[in-house]
């Protein structure tokens, strides 16, 4: 499958992951510092054997997990999702921002990890390709590109400011958007404190789009940190084609 | 003609003395009034200074210690109060450390311009006065009257300043008192609490490792699911003994943001959808009304209230019926109810369920104790109230009344 950096100072932890990942096939590059991960990292490059995927813990004995973050995501684009024991929505929104893929909060299931993982490797690929512009889960089909929204094949109807906003959902697919970034993309940067308006039309959308708007399964909220639209229903191409 | 004065000066007496029994009165109902007595500070100096009735005022200078006295004379200290140089400053430390009162008819430093009198309390004195008028009474026996006086008034200040520090540390041993009496509670409840999922989870673990072969397939699942759930309710545990302690620490911050009721009460439901094994008969449903308003509030806390109270539904509202998250828009409130049709909170018991560590005998004894103290923590720092309602046919309803602000402005576009 290709090599996971796993970068997590409890060794409990950092065996049991590295034998949930191995089940899977992926290669584990397991470090517990900060210093570890960088040399393991430079070693895989050299080998030709890159990693495709990072999981950083935060608070490492040799410092911060989130200084390795802006050095690879400046650096190399490879995804990296955060695992930490911090649960704050402040901490979730900082690392975010700072560029990783995703968090998990300890403790997770495995069945987490991997879902995030499949979600933040999709998007790496995408960085590559054209940006996603259809999704389909369920009855919701979206294909931006055309500009058209279908539930169970039928045309609904979305204004500009929902479609703008679906659209920006499509394309982070399966990640959670903060309410900042949301508002900046869709509304412009000096909108990103009127969170109110994202209750508004995200409460439009699932009017529009949801079986039972307050039991969604589309359009997910993660409190105090943003929205996640579901992950698409496997084997979608995603991009145009 | 002698009798005539006399009668005269003795009416005069009594006029001021009258007078005075007013002032004393006075300055006992400023006190009485004010929570602290230092905030009476500028009433008393006015009384001094006017002393003199009628005549010109005098002035006085009033020092009051903010706390105890230091060991060196240490202006700030204490407050001050009216016209200061470094003599009177020096002479009110002095009088103010001896108790005693001095200057003028005192038979002590006769020598200064102004009498200085202690404000005393009971044992000690807690502040000083200087009182400096430009015409003493030159009968010996008025002036001592009026230094009485002057004196009376400042012991009144005293004995409210000895009451109200009294009470103030009162109030903090209570309060002090209190934290640790929850601090021990909280800790016995968490013990508690943590023991019975540690125990199945070190139950099933042992098994798993020493009695691998001997398992079959099926034995092996449902010891590894019980492990998983009983985590669930560790890490669930732990979240709830965390916020506790920080919604009662103080200088507590919310993050307050504009929150859709909806929304929140959505990802609440998907929190018991994705971990399978809490709602495995799928009891749980929504009954939003749609359109509602806004809410301000911190989305993480009113997550964890909901996951409380449907999770505390499940385990203790009995093994049938729907579990209901209800949210409806009343006046000016928008309520929120997690409701069951299990056999409800008897009556003896509904005084106490908010506090931490009281369940029913009944219940399965899981989490109940901090849970729904976390709940009502999380709805107080809100300003709603949590409460518990019985309901008509059977079963219990957690209720909370949350405060609908002024809506904020539309956003632009379509």
């Amino acid at each position: 499958m290709g090599t996971v950096l796993l970068v997590e100072d409890d060794p409990e932890l950092r065996a049991t992951l590295r034998a949930a990942l191995e089940v899977e096939g992926w290669r584990v590059l397991a470090a517990a510092s900060l210093a570890d991960a960088a040399a393991l990292w430079t070693h895989a490059q050299g080998r030709g054997t890159p990693v495709a995927l990072v999981l950083l813990d935060q608070g490492l004995p040799d410092g911060e997990g989130a200084t390795l973050l802006q050095r690879l995501r400046r650096e190399h684009g490879t995804p990296v999702l955060v695992i930490s024991a911090r649960d704050g929505a402040a901490q979730k929104i900082a690392l975010l921002d700072a560029g990783a893929d995703d968090y998990l909060v300890k403790p997770f299931s495995v069945g987490e990890l991997l879902a995030r993982m499949r979600v933040a490797l999709r998007h790496r690929g995408q960085a590559l390709q054209p940006a996603i512009t259809r999704y389909r889960r369920g009855a919701l089909q979206v294909d931006l590109t055309a500009h058209r929204v279908q539930l169970h094949g039928a045309e609904v109807h979305l204004t500009p400011t929902e479609f703008k906003l679906l659209a920006r959902l499509v394309r982070s697919a399966g990640q959670v958007v903060t309410h900042r970034t949301l508002l900046a993309d869709v509304w412009g940067a000096e909108y990103t404190e009127h969170t109110h308006y994202l209750r508004l039309y995200m409460g439009q959308l699932r009017a529009k789009l949801e079986a039972d708007p307050a039991d969604p399964q589309l359009l997910l909220t993660e409190p105090g940190v943003g929205y996640r639209l579901a992950e698409p229903d496997e084997g979608q191409p995603g991009a145009a084609s | 003609m002698l009798w005539l004065r006399a009668q005269r000066r003795q009416a005069r007496r009594g006029m001021r003395l009258a007078r005075r029994a007013d002032a004393l009165r006075q300055m006992g109902d400023t006190l009485r009034d004010a929570e602290d007595p230092q905030a009476c500070a500028a009433h008393l100096q006015a009384a001094l200074a006017d002393l003199c009735e009628g005549g010109t005022p005098g002035t006085a200078t009033l020092m009051l210690l903010k706390d105890t006295l230091p060991k060196a004379n240490d202006d700030a200290a204490a407050t001050w109060l009216g016209p200061l140089d470094a003599d009177s400053q020096a002479g009110l430390w002095l009088c103010l450390r001896e108790g005693q009162a001095f200057g003028p008819g005192t038979g002590r430093h006769e020598q200064q311009g102004a009498w200085y009198l202690p404000v005393r309390a009971r044992r000690v004195s807690l502040g000083a006065a200087r009182l400096a008028l430009d015409e003493l009474p030159t009968d010996a026996q008025q002036a001592a009257d009026l230094r009485a006086h002057a004196q009376a008034l400042c012991d009144q200040m005293g004995l409210a300043l000895e009451r109200a520090t009294a009470t103030r540390q009162a109030t903090q041993a209570r309060e002090a008192a209190h934290a640790q009496q929850l601090r021990n509670t909280l800790l016995a409840a968490i013990s508690h609490d943590y023991r019975t999922p540690l125990a199945t989870i070190l139950g099933a673990a042992s098994a798993l490792q020493e009695q691998d072969d001997r398992l079959s397939i099926e034995q092996r699942h449902r010891l590894a699911a019980s492990i998983v759930s009983e985590a669930d309710q560790l890490s669930r545990l732990t979240d709830n003994a965390l916020q506790l302690a920080r919604l009662d620490a103080p200088g507590l911050e919310l993050r307050l943001d504009w929150q859709s009721a909806e929304e929140i009460v959505g990802a609440v439901l998907r929190r018991f959808r994705t971990t399978g094994s809490r709602d495995p008969q799928q009891r749980l449903r929504a009954r939003v009304e749609p359109g509602l308003p806004l809410l301000r509030c911190d989305a993480v806390l009113l997550v964890q209230m909901l996951d409380n109270l449907v999770d505390n539904a499940l385990h203790h509202g009995g093994s049938e019926g729907p579990i209901e998250v209800l949210v409806r828009h009343i006046n000016e409130h928008v309520l929120i109810a997690v409701r069951d049709r299990g056999p409800g909170v008897p009556p003896a018991e509904r005084g106490r369920i908010f506090e931490v560590y009281q369940r029913g005998e009944a219940s399965s004894g899981r989490g109940a104790g901090v849970g729904l103290a976390v709940c009502r923590a999380i709805a107080r720092a809100h300003g709603a109230e949590l409460q518990y309602r019985p309901r008509g046919h059977g079963g219990a309803s957690f209720e909370c009344r949350w405060p609908v602000p002024a809506q904020p402005a539309a956003a632009p576009g379509g």
